[in-house]
């Protein structure tokens, strides 16, 4: 039996499965914001990324780019997702009925 | 809840020494670096040392001094990376961010090298600089590996007080949390949510067998939800 929070996830995993390959940008809890393509995803939403440079440099200017990057799930705040490969019809009609159903 | 860095002075061993694990608790040793120096935020590089890497945390014990060392738990990085820019920095190295729980502080600069005292909680980056760079893949997978390892404890997800439980099962059942991270890397996926993807997601999310009784009289419940957490 799954609880809400985990089938949140559950619903999110399966977003950003479909969103590997694609560029994002991953904004930290500490203001931090990256951009890369999506490498991986895992049930904890961690986050792999290649290609990734910092979207302000000025404000961090010692990590102007890296080659791989793993980000901490619970480090994340938001996920700028490509509006182009998201469906956000469907996105909305799945996270309406997840929140009916709960 | 993060704790951040900390300085380490315990060893066990002769020599240099090794850092003292808690293999009660399941802590093994993953990986040893030798040959590695440790930069904390600003400040210059600290050599030579060796990195010892565990299921639970990060250790760099200086080569020389057995009273100088550092270590940061898994659950602390936020984030950790192969840095090859040599405008970000003059060396390849892992650099990694360290969640301190603290605000920024904007007075950060003020209190580096100056100060004889370093404060270890105000450190929010840290890079290890291995001697040999053709190390830095193995040890950022290696990090990776380590960091699936410790997600966060469940506890931290209710902290409004909502435990989203919708039945007793779940307080013993952990299957939602496998120990092993499964990675999302499809090839050919069959669940798309693209645009061209003619997958009916709102099914898939029905399929998550939803067969807890209280689903049927959803608008009675929730009420009872809400008010009664037994």
């Amino acid at each position: 039996m799954l609880s809400c929070m985990e089938m949140c996830v559950q619903l999110f995993l399966s977003v950003f499965k479909d969103l590997v390959g694609s560029e994002v940008t991953v904004e930290l809890k500490d203001d931090l914001a990256v951009r890369g393509t999506l490498h991986a995803v895992d049930q904890f939403l961690n986050f792999k990324l290649v290609n990734v440079r910092v979207v302000d440099p000025d404000k961090h200017p010692h990590m102007f780019s890296v080659q791989n990057c793993f980000i901490r799930g619970s480090a994340v705040r938001y996920v700028q997702l490509p509006p182009n490969e998201v469906d956000v019809e469907l996105l909305q009609d799945a996270t309406r009925r997840e929140a009916r159903s709960s | 809840m993060a704790s951040g860095l900390r300085i380490v002075t315990e060893r066990v061993g002769d020599g240099a020494g090794q850092p003292v694990l808690d293999p009660d608790n399941g802590e093994e040793l993953m990986h040893v670096q030798p040959g590695v120096s440790i930069v904390l935020g600003n400040r210059p590089p600290e050599s030579p040392g060796t990195l010892y890497i565990s299921t639970k945390q990060v250790v760099w014990l200086s080569d020389t001094d057995r009273a100088k060392g550092y270590a940061v738990d898994f659950v602390s990085l936020s984030l950790h990376a192969v840095s090859r820019d040599p405008d970000a920095y003059h060396s390849p190295c892992i650099y990694t961010q360290i969640e301190t729980g603290a605000e920024e502080l904007e007075s950060e600069d003020s209190d580096s090298e100056s100060d004889n005292i370093l404060n270890l909680s105000k450190i929010t980056e840290m890079r290890l600089v291995p001697s040999d760079p053709n190390q830095l893949d193995t040890l950022f997978a290696i990090f990776c590996e380590c960091a699936e390892l410790n997600p966060d404890p469940i506890e931290a997800e209710g902290e409004d007080g909502h435990n989203w439980v919708f039945s007793a099962d779940q307080l013993e059942d952990d299957g939602g949390e496998d120990d092993d991270s499964e990675w999302a890397i499809p090839e050919n996926s069959s669940h798309s949510i693209g645009s061209n993807g003619n997958h009916d997601l709102a099914h898939s999310v029905v399929q998550l067998h939803i067969n807890d009784q209280r689903f049927e009289d959803a608008e009675e419940m929730e009420q009872d939800d809400k008010n009664g957490h037994h």
